[in-house]
């Protein structure tokens, strides 16, 4: 079991490492914390949202008052027009408002009979603010789809009132956050690798009769079981903040695990690229923090411009933030996430074999 | 081309045996065909400048590094076909301190015994032996990041021992430390010595002189010349230097000189004479009767330094 031997060894040498778990563990943390005491509890915030119920009917009137009413993070006027809650918005009283167009009923009605239909609602808000409206619109978004059960719609048709819809802030910042945690991996995950390229040791190891596959096995699997350890910790302490994990746990923990097998592939793929712990690691960073910005794991990413999410939707983080929080949020089970999942895998899979193909190619050199 | 296994034949009597090996890098001939016997038992150093070949030869029989052309034999497996048998019957000692930073001794040690897959308690054992021998006990219990220069060469070389292999390369074992501490690296290097092949570079002339049983002088990818210290230095230097030291050389005592033999350099009142043919009484009575008194005068050892520049044309350090 040589594989094992470098796996203790490779765990050992990163949580002696005070610099690489600062990274992986404290770093996230921090960020969690700080949105954990900004946005945690029962609701300590809450963004008020006008709405204008143009349909006025019962299903419309329920959506207000049990879906949109119910959740702790919104605070829900009523307005009898445009005109009036275009006002207050401007006043800065609420963050935007909703209009619910006629036929909403009828559409409403429609899906919970599975007729396929499209709902639409009108959402104006304040631009000049836009984080606040950006994480209104996505919350609005998420109680809606709840409400309407577009992911679960045999749920719905038994109870579709009484669906979960209690968003808090945190529910949705924490998915975010432990995916941003899994996303900075990608630095770190690189880091032994590179480490022992530059000072040799890798060479040194290669002197004995141990074989490639036992050097990537024993390296990709110690950065699989930190991240295990990281996920873990995240979800608990998510928890501690009132993180409320709707759906199946189990599916999360699955979602988080691809997508730091992800990270680890790509840090894979920068140790055999690059020369130097510094270069790989200024690498990564500039790599991966532009791309936690777009792949919302700190804020909603509905407000970017069609092409950046585009680009986002190309690497595995902002299908494992929706999916993750789509989970964690909504309750929704595998065949609402099956995109996001098989893409995720499919990634991880692919990222192993380019980086795994490279590793092998930087150590012949 | 001729298969180089078949001009020399393997013996088994030898722990290394290279058959034109070669490596080349691009345009650059690192090695340069190297033809080379290695007894069992036997302590042989790789003398020669930066740049000469020395590590790439190493690395090409420690299986690092494939040859363009020729191969090599290590205790009788071919370093082309059984990479892994060569790998188990070696332990390497890196020119530049590799350790794993964050680990303890024991740990290092342990490390690299448990990926040549010997059982743990034989792992565990000799590590603790190890660092006792190395004089790291006081330390085994300490992150190596926080040793000393010193002390990390030794458990550098402590770390070729673990699987008691049969063939111990040490590459530059001795590189940057102080004349102190190289002293006891070099004792520990000939207690070694006794049971084990040893292959050694080095550029230091001194090193090679004290430890070795036998002396590759290698420059720019080829073995020019091959002998024990003593060996070299007769065979290659047949000139004699005698060093003279006087208080009163006249010009007219230094033309006669200069005129009677090949070479007469004068420094600061030191002679320096150097030819095939020079006799010792003959220069000191030389210049007695010329009224030159003598302060001191003596016949210099020709060192390997000697050798080198004989042969290479240039200095070691270089």
């Amino acid at each position: 079991m040589r594989f094992f031997s470098l796996l203790i060894r490779n765990i050992k040498e990163t949580y002696r490492d005070a610099l690489a778990l600062g990274f992986l563990l404290a770093f996230p943390l921090v960020f969690m914390l700080l949105f954990g005491f900004a946005f945690g509890g029962n609701g300590s915030v809450s963004y008020g949202v006008g709405v204008v119920d143009n349909d006025s009917t019962d299903a419309s009137h329920t959506f207000i008052s049990d879906a949109l009413g119910a959740a702790d993070v919104l605070y829900v006027n009523a307005y009898s027009s445009t005109d009036n809650a275009l006002e207050d918005l401007r006043q800065g009283n609420i963050s935007s408002y909703i209009v619910i167009p006629e036929g909403f009923g009828e559409q409403v009605a429609m899906i919970w009979q599975q007729i396929p239909g499209n709902v639409e609602l009108d959402i104006t808000y304040d631009e000049s603010n836009l984080s606040v409206s950006s994480n209104v619109i996505s919350i609005i978004n998420s109680i809606t789809r709840s409400y309407l059960g577009i992911e679960i719609p045999i749920t719905i048709n038994t109870n579709p009132i009484n669906i979960e819809s209690k968003i808090t802030q945190i529910d949705f910042i924490a998915p975010g956050i432990i995916v941003f945690g899994l996303l900075i991996m990608i630095p770190t995950a690189g880091r032994i690798m590179l480490r022992d390229k530059e000072t040799r040791f890798l060479h040194r190891m290669m002197t004995t009769p141990a074989r490639p596959w036992e050097f990537i096995a024993g390296y990709s699997l110690s950065m699989a079981i930190i991240a295990i350890i990281q996920v873990v910790l995240f979800i608990l302490l998510g928890w501690l903040f009132g993180m409320d994990i709707v759906g199946n746990i189990w599916l999360a923990f699955a979602i988080f695990a691809l997508t730091a097998l992800c990270s680890i592939g790509i840090g894979m793929i920068a140790a055999s690229l690059a020369k130097s712990e510094n270069q790989g690691e200024s690498l990564s960073w500039l790599f991966s923090m532009p791309l936690a910005m777009i792949s919302g794991v700190w804020f909603s990413i509905e407000f970017l411009p069609s092409y950046i999410r585009f680009f986002a939707d190309l690497f595995p983080y902002s299908h494992a933030v929706s999916a993750s929080r789509a989970v964690i949020t909504r309750g929704v089970g595998m065949e609402a996430i099956s995109g996001d999942f098989i893409f995720l895998v499919v990634w991880t899979v692919v990222v192993f074999i380019i980086g795994t193909f490279l590793f092998q190619r930087s150590m012949r050199s | 081309m001729e298969n180089p296994l078949s001009v020399r034949k393997p013996d088994d009597g030898f722990a290394i045996q290279t058959f034109d090996l070669t490596r080349i890098f691009g345009k650059l001939v690192a090695v340069d065909g190297i033809n080379l016997d290695i007894k069992k038992g036997e302590l042989f150093a790789f003398l020669g400048p930066n740049g000469a070949g020395k590590t790439t030869t190493i690395s090409m029989l420690c299986c690092l590094l494939k040859p363009s052309s020729g191969t090599a034999l290590v205790m009788g497996k071919d370093i082309n076909r059984e990479p892994y048998k060569v790998k188990a019957a070696i332990g390497i000692s890196p020119q530049d301190t590799t350790l794993s930073d964050h680990l303890t001794p024991i740990e290092n040690l342990e490390l690299i015994g448990n990926l040549h897959q010997l059982p743990p308690k034989i792992v565990k054992q000799r590590a603790r032996e190890l660092v006792e021998t190395m004089g790291l006990e006081d330390r085994a219990k300490d992150q190596v990041r926080k040793f000393s220069g010193g002390m990390k060469r030794r458990l550098n070389i402590a770390m070729a021992l673990i699987n008691d292999p049969q063939i111990i390369i040490l590459d530059e074992p001795t590189l940057g430390l102080d004349p102190q501490s190289r002293r006891i690296v070099w004792k520990y290097i000939s207690r070694l010595k006794k049971n084990r092949t040893i292959l050694l570079t080095t550029h230091y002339l001194e090193e090679a002189d004290f430890l070795a049983d036998r002396i590759g002088i290698i420059d720019e990818g080829k073995i020019v010349a091959l002998g024990t210290a003593l060996e070299l230095k007769t065979d290659m230097i047949d000139t004699h230097t005698i060093i003279i030291k006087a208080w009163n050389l006249t010009q007219k005592t230094i033309m006669e000189m200069k005129e009677k033999y090949e070479d007469v350099q004068i420094t600061d009142g030191t002679m320096t004479i150097t030819d095939k043919r020079v006799g010792f009484k003959e220069i000191v009575d030389y210049l007695h009767n010329a009224g030159t008194v003598i302060r001191s005068a003596y016949i210099k050892e020709p060192s390997l330094d000697d050798v080198f520049i004989r042969i290479t044309g240039k200095k070691l350090r270089e």
